[in-house]
């Protein structure tokens, strides 16, 4: 019986293409940093602005091994998962945190391009960086794995990995 | 016009009081950690296991100001929001990111009990175990 609900649903587009991996038991892992963009209002400038948020993906087995087969980079995704947070070691041997969607379904969007821009749900909203461009992580503080930062969480060992680390 | 969904639902219950402060513009902004708990059946034991995730909450406004009013540690309640994650200087100087959820909907759960834990509700010890105290979220004119 749960005693909760931990749900994440998103609509997005992938930064770079997923990294898959295969476990000791056998099974694939495949990670993925995916943007989600909405636009506001400013009631001081009357402009309308852009917020991308990035988040950090986790596939486990089938659907790892999907993802990892059709997903590229650009490629828009639905997800359907829970959010996890989980810790590990940083360079300087302090405690991070990372808090990861762990996706339990997920459907393809935006036909069957292979994912570098010929979709018409980007590349012409404006201010958007898709399109077969470059993703800006940075610009919205967002870390992306494997992407050189100095002390990047490493990936998920395997979907049963938290249960005896997180100190809480 | 939307490029993306970014939706996030809970229902968990609260692991200490609600922190409200106000902004210099007047603003109100109250945060607290949500614990939302499932079971599973463990293949090697045949055991069913617990699993305790925990959130950190960001609401503004009218619904912080409800927030901090009715919740209390141990209140069940759904939220509804988005996924954001922040920036932040660690005490040695390091950049460090947290993954909030910023709630624009709110239910109470649970009948009208004042809050005390509920039996089935975890025991907690602050805010989960952070090392490092988190700054509050501290943007002034949160983009809404």
């Amino acid at each position: 019986m749960a005693r909760g609900i931990n749900k994440v649903i998103l609509v997005g587009n992938l930064g770079q293409d997923p990294e898959t991996r295969a476990l000791p038991s056998g099974g694939a892992v495949t990670n993925f940093s995916l943007a989600t963009t909405d636009s506001w209002m400013d009631k001081q400038s009357g402009q309308r602005q852009d917020r991308t948020e990035w988040h950090r993906v986790v596939m486990f087995n089938k659907l790892a091994e999907i993802a990892g087969q059709y997903l590229r980079k650009g490629s828009q995704v639905y997800i359907e998962g829970r959010l996890q947070t989980r810790k590990w070691q940083g360079n300087d041997g302090q405690d991070r945190y990372t808090t990861e969607i762990v996706a339990n379904d997920m459907q393809m969007l935006g036909g069957r391009g292979d994912g570098g821009g010929g979709s018409a749900s980007y590349g012409g909203g404006g201010g958007g960086s898709y399109g077969g461009g470059q993703p800006q992580p940075q610009q919205n503080s967002r870390p992306q794995q494997g992407g050189g930062q100095q002390s990047a969480p490493p990936p998920m060992s395997g979907p049963d990995d938290f249960d005896d680390d997180i100190p809480f | 016009m939307a490029r993306g969904i970014n939706k996030v639902i809970l229902i968990g219950n609260l692991g200490q009081d609600p922190q409200t402060r106000y902004t210099p513009s007047g603003g109100a902004v109250t945060n607290f950690s949500l614990a939302t708990t499932d079971s599973r059946m463990d293949k090697q034991s045949g055991q069913r296991q617990e699993r305790t995730e925990w959130h950190r909450v960001v609401m503004f406004n009218q619904l912080a100001e409800v927030a901090g009013q009715y919740l209390r540690k141990g209140s069940q309640v759904y939220i509804e929001g988005r996924l954001q994650t922040r920036k932040w200087r660690g005490k040695n100087g390091q950049d460090r990111y947290t993954t909030e959820v910023i709630a624009n909907d709110m239910q109470m759960l649970g009948g009208r009990g004042e809050g005390g834990p509920l039996p089935g509700a975890p025991a907690v010890s602050g805010a989960g175990g952070y090392d490092e105290e988190i700054p509050f979220f501290d943007d002034d004119s949160p983009p809404f």
